[in-house]
């Protein structure tokens, strides 16, 4: 019999047709195809290319080295094709019975390697200093009062919307206003706790942690989970033990752990259903400035709970499953994590 | 600049692009290559399928050729139709059986013409069929919500070339209808009027989104369109209820529905799309705060609409000019 299951935290349904499961073998992706740079173009992101991108932002580079010149391990620029812009202002205003605003906000690129590799290809030194990176970027953003809520996320291969150069990168977005998907989610987490008085990540947690049935991988501060209404099949939820609602404060000692865990996550699951496309976001609070009155945001340090997200993109129902916010899900996140768990690497 | 826009009825915000408007060329589509052989949703072939639960036809005995439109249980049902729902709580986790219908219309006999490209009698005679099938399952209980929704293409998850629509009889409301449920509802509380109609009103005022006009439907590319060359098609007239729609309005229906996919089709190269019929839930009354549509989406491009991984949709075409392009192609007359 199919399962229909709940997600706790948004309320949303998805059907589990454990009926139709498939093997892992059945989802193999050919779906990442092999890069293809056109006759004479040249990677934008690599080292000694970076006349080809606009100016960076920020660089980890070895003392002496000059801005937009080589010598670099991790470089931030402004997106090529930036879909917000930080100048400018909001200018909210109406058209009828329609609002709307300029795009104005924050579209970062941090490249994660000067080399041309992607993202399983990185030594875990390189993915610690572009996580370092990645915060500093993000506190920065903090100061700008214009932007609300960032958005950081990797779109790897072309189902995912990946581009076609492949040369890791995180993308970073900073908003100027807060995202329906984030709202959701917020305000799930308050009305558990409002009921409960606790935080419904940290009771997934524990659930997970005693039943064992969905837990992939854990180490010491952090865990993974094929969680109970997986939309996506091996779709991993990677979250940190401790309760925290803001990324950025992460304690910078154990990023290390975060890693580690992170690249057997990814080892496994690339072992177990090869290469796959996935978009790989962060959820995480809102920055909280002077709205922090707000009653609807009185509790969020006690009730939303920081976590990373992986979406492999292995099914083609998305269409959809995007108009209606209903998915079917062919392969039970119990059966997914057996996979990934016993895949050797 | 770009632009965000606020879609009036769940309030999620969407990126319209205004300064790059790609080409048509950037939206490859794949070509489908269509063979019939092996169709199970071809004359001859009805013992493929489960023996049908409905179908038109001028003569002959059911399951066997010879029909205009037929209706079968989907082969390989995401819920099955017998059994409780058994509610359970599993610590925080909530869940139930999959029970509901999946079941299949097929559209036509005819295996190499879409929707796009039948015509107005052949589009209303699968119309029907969706009408039927709804009218029928309602009388269920156990089911909430009826989602009657088409799939074309590959891409956009057909796994059968055979024009056909697909309907699922749930027995919970899915989360995006109820939250577009209840934006209109809180539009409704404060204005104390449907946000569909204004909306109605609204395109009709300003004129230039509109693709298609009679006394009883409208169609247009939504203001806050999510995906490239979003279509929406509405009834003029107020009603919450798609499976209400009065019998004299099913032919004007079915030709804003074809003429509507009769231009994607024609502009965009036969792109692969879905479409969803929205609909309140079963609850036995018309309701004064919601209004029955439909939502074409063709998919173009893979910048438009990720939603789960950036929490954005992204829109590369202005929804105005999507609706001049769709308005420029000639479409036959059928």
């Amino acid at each position: 019999m199919p399962e229909l299951r709940k997600d706790p935290v948004i309320g949303r349904w998805v059907i589990i047709a454990t009926d139709r499961a498939k093997r892992p073998d059945q989802f193999s992706s050919s779906a990442v195809e092999k890069e293809e740079l056109a006759a004479g173009e040249k990677c934008p992101f690599c080292e000694g290319n970076e006349s080809l991108t606009p100016p960076e932002i920020y660089a980890l580079r070895k003392p002496g080295g000059t801005p937009n010149g080589p010598g670099w391990s991790v470089r931030v620029i402004p997106s090529i094709s930036p879909l917000l812009h930080i100048e400018g202002n909001l200018d909210r205003h109406g058209h009828g019975m329609y609002d709307l605003m300029n795009a104005r906000g924050a579209h970062e690129i941090i490249i994660e390697t000067p080399q041309h590799l992607v993202e399983g290809q990185l030594s875990k030194e390189q993915i610690i200093s572009s996580i370092n990176v990645i915060l500093s970027r993000i506190q920065d953003l903090e100061r700008d009062p214009g932007i609300k809520y960032v958005l950081m996320f990797k779109n790897y291969g072309k189902a995912a919307g990946g581009g076609h150069i492949k040369h890791a990168r995180t993308q970073i977005i900073g908003t100027p206003v807060n995202l329906k998907r984030v709202k959701e989610e917020l305000a799930g987490t308050k009305t558990y706790y409002d009921y409960k008085e606790r935080c419904i990540f940290c009771d997934i947690l524990k659930q997970e942690m005693a039943a064992q049935k969905r837990v992939i991988a854990d180490s010491k501060y952090f865990i993974a989970i094929a969680p109970f209404a997986s939309r996506f099949p091996f779709e991993t939820w990677i979250l940190p033990k401790e309760h925290s609602c803001d990324f950025y404060k992460i304690d910078r000692d154990r990023i290390p752990d975060f890693v580690e865990l992170s690249r057997l996550v990814f080892g496994k699951t690339r072992k177990a259903i090869g290469d796959f496309p996935f978009n790989f976001v962060l959820h995480t609070a809102p920055f909280r400035r002077d709205i922090a009155k707000r009653d609807y945001w009185e509790t969020i340090d006690y009730d939303y709970h920081w976590h990373f997200e992986i979406l492999p993109i292995l099914t083609r129902v998305a269409g959809f499953e995007w108009g209606s916010g209903f998915y079917i899900n062919p392969l039970p996140p119990e059966d997914a994590c057996k996979y990934v768990k016993e895949a050797q690497i | 600049m770009n632009e965000l826009r606020r879609d009036p009825v769940t309030g999620r915000w969407i990126i319209v692009f205004s300064d790059k408007i790609p080409k048509f060329s950037d939206f490859k589509v794949e070509p489908h290559v269509k063979n019939n052989a092996n169709c199970p949703f071809c004359w001859g072939k009805e013992s493929e399928t489960p023996a049908e639960i409905i179908a038109h036809r001028k003569y002959g005995p059911p399951n066997s050729p010879n029909w205009t439109v037929r209706v079968v249980p989907n082969k390989f049902p995401a819920l099955k139709i017998e059994g409780d729902l058994d509610r359970e709580g599993i610590g925080v986790f909530d869940m139930m059986n999959g029970v509901g219908a999946h079941e299949v219309m097929i559209d036509t006999p005819d295996h190499f013409r879409d929707m796009g490209s039948l015509s107005h009698v052949e589009t209303e005679e699968a119309v029907w069929a969706y009408l039927a099938r709804s009218i029928d399952l309602k009388r269920d209980k156990r089911f909430k919500y009826i989602l009657i929704f088409k799939n074309y293409g590959k891409s956009a998850g057909a796994s059968l070339e055979h024009p056909h629509s697909q309907l699922i009889a749930l027995p919970i409301v899915p989360k995006r209808v109820h939250e577009e449920i209840e934006g209109a509802a809180k539009y409704y509380e404060y204005k104390e009027r449907c946000v569909f109609c204004d909306m109605i009103r609204e395109e009709k005022e300003e004129k230039d989104r509109i693709i298609y006009e009679d006394e009883k439907f409208l169609a247009f590319c939504p203001y806050v369109s999510r995906f490239t060359y979003e279509v929406w098609i509405l009834p003029k007239r107020h009603q919450s209820d798609f499976s209400n729609m009065d019998r004299d309005c099913v032919p004007c229906f079915a030709r804003a529905l074809r003429d509507s996919l009769a231009r994607i089709k024609t502009l965009l190269s036969d792109p692969p799309y879905n479409f969803i019929i929205h609909t309140s839930p079963i609850n036995g009354h018309e309701r004064e705060d919601y209004h029955w549509h439909v939502e074409i989406m063709p998919k173009l491009s893979k910048v438009a609409g990720f939603e789960w991984g950036s929490g954005f949709y992204i829109n590369p075409v202005p929804p105005d000019i999507a609706a001049k392009n769709l308005l420029s192609v000639h479409i036959e007359e059928k």
